[in-house]
């Protein structure tokens, strides 16, 4: 795939103003987003995914200021910008965003047709027939049937997951380069995710988007996800290809998380569960976050962060064990079974 | 819609019977004194004939069912002590266009001040204005009203050189009632509205607005004051109607010739026929202000159904 990069992070740290208390949510993200790739980002709550990716939009909440690094977009600095006026050129028509839940993520009050039209006159300069012409064509796109009737309904006469297309459509009426997908198909029962998921696949091929899925369910990722990036404590501790990820994971949390997985454990025994409980970012982290509950930590992780690690030029991870001088860590035995089950399917 | 408009408007009958007919049932448990100005020297023969002619003296039902069939007739009966055998539907017309001017003027006032302030504190939250605005609303609903009206009244008339007596010819003394009236709804709809407004704020379709790219502005305008004014469009058609029984105090305060006065004046006086007219007209207002405001809902929320359920999603 042609490796060109979209945006760029560096060294990203956010910090949360609690109370006079500060909260380190990010702490030193580097993340190149290539075009056109779908990149997924995992972890487990807390871990400081969604906050990453609305820095992207400038839509942290006010008690959340970017203290480091750059997130370089089109030769623009969005770390640097500050005033609404500037996000307003950045949100929507470059980067737009599908919440988790459908449910409450339209207006009640407004039709779905105006909900997706104000997103089309905002970004696509239409007016009058030609406007609703353009509307109607994304509620077809996105695969609602009788476009017509359902442009002047409203949100309550719609179930889950035709709400979720309808919040696609708005995303697509914007006209985006970067579809930000903030666990999609969290909120929505498993048959509905299937679909949903399909439909944001083809939707990023009709309309060449980059995309970047937050979620911690690593069966959406298998199933849609080029790229992987692990997310824990505010930080990504390994990043490489879905494949290098489910079939080659390096770093103890991925191991952790994949081990986890209810479709590799076996019938009759208790699913894995990781012990502790995720560091408190109040507090300075020292080393490696994942030391104190993993099995496999070295001296080394509990005193010195790891630097990145490069497994292939694809693939590289947080981790001293991938240092040359550490002890040979076979990953968990049990990680076998996700080559030989398949758990990767539908990938392009 | 029209069914359920049908069935909302028989019940709304309904509770009016019930209403009109406790309070007839109870006012009969008055003293007979207040049905003659001049008890004391009345010998008891005298009483008694005064009571048939009334046709006081005969069963409660009966005098019910009579009331009723008048009623039915625009006949609310005449006026036994207020102003002797002047038919109370006379009476409340003369003195209705004084309320229901004084009361639109104020609801007027009302609104274009109470919505933008309410709209402003939630736009600005947290800042001056908003600071200011609370302390407005905690004020007028802290204190009293009858002491700021005594304020208004003592301190307006001498700023705007007005006697204290309201005089219906004379404009300027329209002001200061209304600016009374009008100051607990201020603080009413402000404070709703700021309060609708902030939860509203927090919703995720303003998010989700937020990150289509509307600017701020318009995210709060075409989207969070809609649906912030949904919960209050309910209660103006009763507000008026507060409004017009507020006045109560403000009509004596300023001696204005209107329907809230006479309320006071006509129980102070027992006039029994006089305060079943005068209590069947607020209630008949109230009742109605409910139904409107359950029908003005409707109109803007259309997740609200008020006719069987539609067809599911």
């Amino acid at each position: 795939m042609e490796q060109n990069v979209i945006l760029s992070v560096k060294n990203l740290h956010l910090e949360f103003n609690l109370r006079g208390r500060k909260l380190h949510a990010l702490r030193g993200i580097d993340l190149d987003v290539h075009e056109g790739e779908a990149i997924a980002i995992v972890g487990e709550s807390g871990s400081g995914k969604s906050v990453f990716t609305k820095c992207f939009m400038g839509l942290t909440d006010n008690n959340g200021t970017i203290t480091q690094g750059s997130i370089m977009y089109n030769g623009l600095d969005l770390a640097k910008l500050k005033g609404e006026k500037d996000w307003l050129s950045i949100r929507g028509g470059e980067i737009a965003m599908i919440m988790q839940d459908p449910m409450t993520s339209l207006n009640p009050l407004k039709t779905i047709g105006a909900q997706i039209a104000e997103a089309v006159a905002l970004h696509q300069g239409l007016k009058g027939a030609a406007l609703k012409e353009k509307a109607l064509q994304y509620i077809k796109d996105v695969g609602i049937a009788d476009p017509a009737r359902r442009y002047n309904q409203y949100p309550h006469e719609f179930s889950g997951g035709m709400r979720q297309r309808v919040v696609i459509a708005i995303a697509l009426a914007c006209n985006p380069k970067i579809l930000i997908c903030d666990e999609p198909t969290t909120a929505l029962d498993v048959t509905i995710q299937a679909q949903i998921l399909q439909l944001i696949k083809d939707m990023k091929a009709k309309y060449n988007l980059t995309t970047i899925f937050i979620t911690h369910d690593l069966g959406v990722v298998a199933n849609i996800a080029d790229r992987v990036a692990v997310m824990y404590a505010g930080d990504i501790i390994e990043i490489g290809t879905a494949e290098d990820i489910f079939y080659d994971a390096r770093h103890p949390y991925t191991w952790a998380l994949l081990s986890s997985l209810p479709q590799i454990g076996v019938k009759g025994e208790d699913l894995y569960t990781i012990q502790g409980t995720a560091p408190n970012l109040f507090q300075e982290v020292h080393g490696d976050a994942f030391a104190p509950r993993n099995p496999h930590a070295l001296k080394m992780d509990f005193v010195k962060r790891p630097p990145y690690f490069e497994v292939s030029p694809s693939h590289k991870a947080k981790t001293w064990l991938l240092d040359p001088r550490a002890p040979k860590v076979e990953p968990p035995a049990v990680l076998e079974k996700i080559r030989s089950g398949g758990l990767i399917h539908g990938n392009k | 819609m029209l069914q359920y408009l049908a069935k909302r408007f028989g019940r709304s009958i309904i509770s009016l019977f019930i209403i009109i007919s406790v309070v007839f049932i109870l006012l009969r448990q008055m003293p007979i004194e207040g049905y003659f100005p001049n008890y004391e020297k009345m010998t008891d023969l005298q009483i008694q004939n005064g009571l048939e002619a009334l046709g006081l003296n005969d069963p409660i039902p009966v005098q019910l069912g009579r009331f009723w069939v008048d009623l039915l007739h625009g006949d609310l009966g005449e006026s036994i002590t207020y102003r002797q055998k002047v038919p109370v539907t006379e009476i409340i017309a003369e003195k209705i266009p004084y309320s229901v001017k004084l009361g639109s003027m104020a609801i007027v006032v009302s609104l274009l001040a109470g919505i933008p302030m309410g709209a402003m504190m939630a736009r600005y939250k947290g800042k001056w204005f908003d600071k200011f605005g609370t302390l407005f609303i905690v004020f007028i609903q802290a204190v009293p009203a009858a002491v700021y009206y005594l304020f208004i009244q003592l301190y307006g008339t001498i700023i705007l050189d007005i006697p204290l007596m309201f005089d219906p010819s004379n404009p300027k003394s329209w002001i200061l009632p209304v600016i009374s009236m009008s100051l607990g709804n201020i603080a009413y709809y402000g404070m709703w509205l700021r309060r609708y407004m902030v939860d509203e704020t927090n919703k995720d379709y303003v998010k989700l607005a937020t990150a289509k790219g509307l600017s701020g502005n318009k995210v709060f305008f075409k989207h969070v004051f809609r649906n912030a004014f949904v919960p209050l469009i309910q209660y103006l058609p009763t507000s008026f109607l507060n409004t017009v029984i507020g006045s109560i105090y403000i009509e004596s305060l300023y001696s204005v010739p209107g329907m809230g006065g006479l309320l006071v004046q006509v129980i102070k006086k027992s006039d029994n026929t006089m305060v079943q007219g005068i209590v069947l007209l607020y209630a008949t207002v109230g009742v109605i202000g409910l139904l409107l405001g359950d029908i003005l809902m409707t109109v803007i929320d259309p997740r609200i159904s008020l006719s069987k359920k539609e067809e599911g999603r």
